[in-house]
């Protein structure tokens, strides 16, 4: 069974300044938050060595609802790859960027130490499963007898 | 759904038994006896399961009925399953951001 999140996109800029991107709270102010979702530049911390600390504040920008976030880097490997895990789920996040050789980079994201379950092909796709294909790939598991 | 009672659903999940009796759970309400049935295991051991899931909230049992039939809820499956969905969506997005970003960056490199 596949035990990961994995998420791959594209970006049309070099590779160093993609990994800054993910590094430097300028940066980060700009696109962490989700739609809706703003994460002031001065809530951003980042320590990016082994052992350091990557915290973030999102505010919902409806309500002014807040989300913090913590999580420490357990590897730094500049322009290559980012590893960070949640202080409180334990789920770790590996970032690889690719120089793909024509200024463009490919940025993969993945996630694991997320539960298995969570992590059924059918749960992943189409990012809208229902409860009912979730109950019926259950069923199936349970029918493999896996 | 609170992150502790997200933790205490994955783990509760991550156990073959307890995902096979929500499964089962999934098609409609079964007492203990019904759940046991498929399962080379004592009622004891079953009922240990139950309680895992009991405690995190994907079941809960009648207190009145004499066999005390196990229900799902699904709004607590919901949640977790959610949870997974909510993690690729924030990618998504926070990708689609990023891209907008790089873009503005790069035009004021280029203007400068």
């Amino acid at each position: 069974m596949n035990t990961e999140l994995n998420i791959t996109r594209t970006f049309d800029a070099p590779r160093e300044l993609v990994f800054r991107c993910l590094v430097e709270p300028a940066h980060l102010t700009h696109f962490w938050g989700p739609i809706g979702v703003s994460t002031p530049q001065g809530e951003i911390t980042v320590d990016a060595r082994p052992g350091g600390a990557f915290r973030t504040v999102m505010v919902n920008d409806a309500d002014g609802s807040r989300y913090p976030t913590s999580a420490t880097y357990t590897e730094v490997t500049e322009p290559e790859r980012l590893v960070w895990t949640e202080d409180g789920s334990g789920m770790t996040v590996t970032a690889t960027f690719t120089d793909l050789g024509d200024g463009r980079t490919e940025v993969h994201i993945r996630q694991t130490d997320v539960p298995e379950p969570m992590m059924a092909p059918e749960a992943q796709a189409g990012f809208r499963t229902s409860l009912d294909r979730f109950a019926d790939h259950l069923a199936r598991l349970v029918a493999t007898g896996r | 759904m609170a992150d502790d009672q997200l933790d205490a659903t994955f783990a509760a999940l991550a156990d073959p038994t307890r995902r096979a009796i929500v499964a089962r759970l999934a098609e409609g309400d079964a007492t203990v006896n019904e759940l046991a049935e498929p399962f080379a295991l004592s009622l004891p051991a079953i009922s240990k399961h139950l309680k895992v899931l009991e405690r995190c909230g994907l079941i809960t049992r009648t207190r009145h009925a004499q066999f005390r039939p196990c229900h799902l809820e699904r709004t607590a499956l919901d949640a977790a399953v959610g949870w997974i969905e909510e993690s690729r969506r924030v990618w998504t997005e926070r990708f689609d951001k990023l891209d907008q970003h790089l873009t503005q960056v790069r035009t004021e490199q280029d203007d400068s």
